[in-house]
């Protein structure tokens, strides 16, 4: 197909995509909703009843959280993998959410023990201390392992020692809120406020601007280092803004719903298979609505397979996203091979 | 004639510490100098020092008498272009789309192609006699092509010089000539400066105006390629005694020192 084309088809399809996983979010669940039924709560009629604070309250905050966090994780991870020149890098398999997740569930527990309930802002910044903490060290084994398939394995388990933390402070940490603790520290868009969704647009959509604004140094830079630099690439610079971006993303994700598995990895791969281009300029958009179309996919299956038990988003996402990266490495191993 | 690219007193290493002192090079326009010497004796040190992938220890390189490292990055990428030994892989990209990051330093803020960029692109393709190979992908085409497209995405560049190092590894003998043959005809057409390092001899001996000999911790001497090769200086040079019959390859020729 000519380039052009499977460009403009494959953004029709994504947003295609993401409209109908929206509407089937707002109609599906305990209580189903028919579609006449939503467009006269979306206009804002029938404002005292039920299904109102249904939609207004919970259902739709809830999907425009994964939404926005999806796509911002796809983001996040595209970056990543550009950074190591590697499409099996991700914020999940190399510990940056889990370290996150570690940072926020100690803040949280902090304040609740004091009583507080943490705003917005607070769960970003130690989420994006925690990303930075893991980023950190990830960089450092880097320097010293320079296979990815060891750095990955070393990023799992930052993860797991991370996680190993997390559950033994969320076990002893004496609260009655613990139960909404231990339901985020597993994964989950569920209680997110209207405050919580502008925080998190806000941050993701700076974040997501700038990695665009990037496209072009992002392009030379995967040329590799050498020809980025003759080209005219600040190495340095460059480098330092694409860690920052990509943890600012993934911290944001992890403060609002957890740690989140495979989405970083699986769909920008997705994307690349799509377009069969890995350009910025298209794959930052491209990602943003894959992951967003992905999540919102995910979390109905989350809410609605098993209900009224609800499953973690993770769980989801790894059953969807894990043979995607599985795949990806059996190619690529046999590729070279 | 002035020289394009000089050293003054370069010493060239890693991490501070000089493994060759005193590197004076000159680079005209319209000529190909060329670095040989044994593996190891710091050719693409140099190389990398002159294009800024390695700090120099000191000294200075100048572009028409004036210190790059004083040079804004962008000024430096569009008067100076590369080809080096490392295998590049990027991922899902056409061989158009290779040779079109060479118009990096020319474009926008957000890197777009115009259209006389994408006419740019086309032209160095065919120059390098690879238009059919636009649309193909750049890690499904041989190690002859993809040099080819190298050079191209170097001259897209629009460079008044460009660096090669040891551009015809990998290479077979008519990919060797031809990427040769392709660069002489450019440096004569487009008046460029080239500064190259090559492993094989007699390909240095017929393309270079000049030649110059690195033996590990020094430039040892330099000259045109009849001075160099006419004496028994290149036996010397990579530690063979010259004229001595072999009995392992039954000839009279140069064998290894042991």
């Amino acid at each position: 197909m000519e380039p052009k084309k499977r460009r403009i088809l494959g953004f029709a399809l994504l947003i295609l995509l993401v409209l109908v996983f929206l509407l089937w979010n707002l109609h599906a669940g305990s209580v189903s909703i028919s579609a006449g039924e939503i467009r006269q709560i979306l206009l804002g009629r029938g404002q005292d009843s039920t299904k109102w604070n249904i939609i207004r309250s919970i259902r739709l905050p809830r999907l425009l959280s994964a939404l926005i966090l999806g796509g911002a994780l796809s983001v996040s991870g595209y970056l990543l993998q550009t950074f190591f020149h590697n499409p099996i890098a991700g914020p999940f398999v190399l510990g940056i959410s889990s370290g996150a997740k570690l940072t926020v569930s100690v803040t949280m527990i902090f304040l609740l023990s004091r009583g507080l309930v943490s705003s917005s802002a607070t769960l970003i910044l130690s989420a994006f201390l925690g990303a930075m903490l893991s980023m950190g060290f990830v960089l450092l084994i880097s320097q010293k392992v320079k296979q990815m398939s060891l750095l990955v394995v070393c990023g799992v388990m930052i993860g797991y020692i991370c996680s190993a933390l997390t559950d033994f402070l969320v076990t002893f940490a004496d609260d009655s809120n613990i139960v909404n603790l231990h339901n985020w520290s597993v994964g989950s868009f569920s209680g997110r406020t209207w405050t919580d969704v502008r925080a998190m647009a806000i941050v993701c959509a700076l974040g997501i601007l700038l990695s665009f604004l990037l496209s072009k140094p992002i392009r030379a830079y995967q040329m590799g280092e050498v020809y980025a630099q003759n080209m005219g690439v600040n190495l340095k610079a460059f480098r330092a803004a694409l860690i920052l971006l990509s943890s600012i993303l993934s911290a944001c994700v992890t403060a609002f719903a957890g740690p989140i598995s495979f989405v970083g990895i699986a769909v920008p791969h997705l994307m690349k298979s799509l377009f069969k281009t890995a350009e910025p300029m298209i794959l930052i958009p491209a990602s943003f609505l894959g992951g967003g179309a992905f999540c919102l996919m995910c979390d109905l299956i989350a809410r609605t397979a098993f209900a009224p038990t609800e499953v973690s988003i993770s769980s989801v996402t790894a059953v969807f996203g894990a043979p995607v990266v599985i795949y990806m490495m059996v190619r690529r191993k046999a590729a070279r091979e | 004639m002035s020289e394009f690219l000089k050293t003054e007193n370069l010493s060239v290493g890693y991490d501070g510490r000089a493994l060759i002192r005193d590197v004076c090079l000159r680079v005209q326009r319209g000529k190909i100098v060329t670095l040989i010497g044994p593996n190891g004796s710091g050719k693409s040190t140099i190389l990398k020092t002159i294009v800024g992938q390695l700090s120099k220890v000191s000294g200075t390189v100048l572009l028409e008498e004036k210190d790059m490292a004083q040079m804004r990055q962008n000024e430096t990428a569009r008067r100076m272009a590369i080809l080096m030994t490392q295998r590049v892989h990027p991922e899902l990209m056409t061989c158009f789309d290779v040779v079109s990051t060479g118009r990096y330093p020319y474009t926008g803020a957000l890197g777009l192609l115009s259209r006389e960029d994408k006419s740019i692109v086309m032209e160095a393709m065919a120059l390098v006699n690879s238009e059919d190979l636009a649309d193909r992908p750049f890690d499904a085409i041989s190690d002859g092509q993809r040099q080819r497209i190298l050079l191209a995405r170097a001259l897209c560049q629009q460079p008044e010089i460009i660096v090669l190092d040891e551009p015809t590894s990998y290479l077979d003998i008519r990919y060797k000539l031809e990427l040769l043959t392709i660069l002489k005809t450019m440096v004569r057409e487009k008046n460029l400066a080239v500064l190259m390092s090559l492993h094989e001899l007699e390909l240095a001996e017929r393309v270079s105006d000049t030649v110059v000999c690195v033996s590990g911790d020094r430039i040892d001497r330099m000259g045109s390629p009849k001075e160099i090769f006419s004496s028994d200086y290149i036996a010397k040079l990579y530690h063979m005694e010259p004229g001595k019959y072999d009995p392992c390859f039954d000839t009279l020729e140069y064998v290894p020192k042991v």
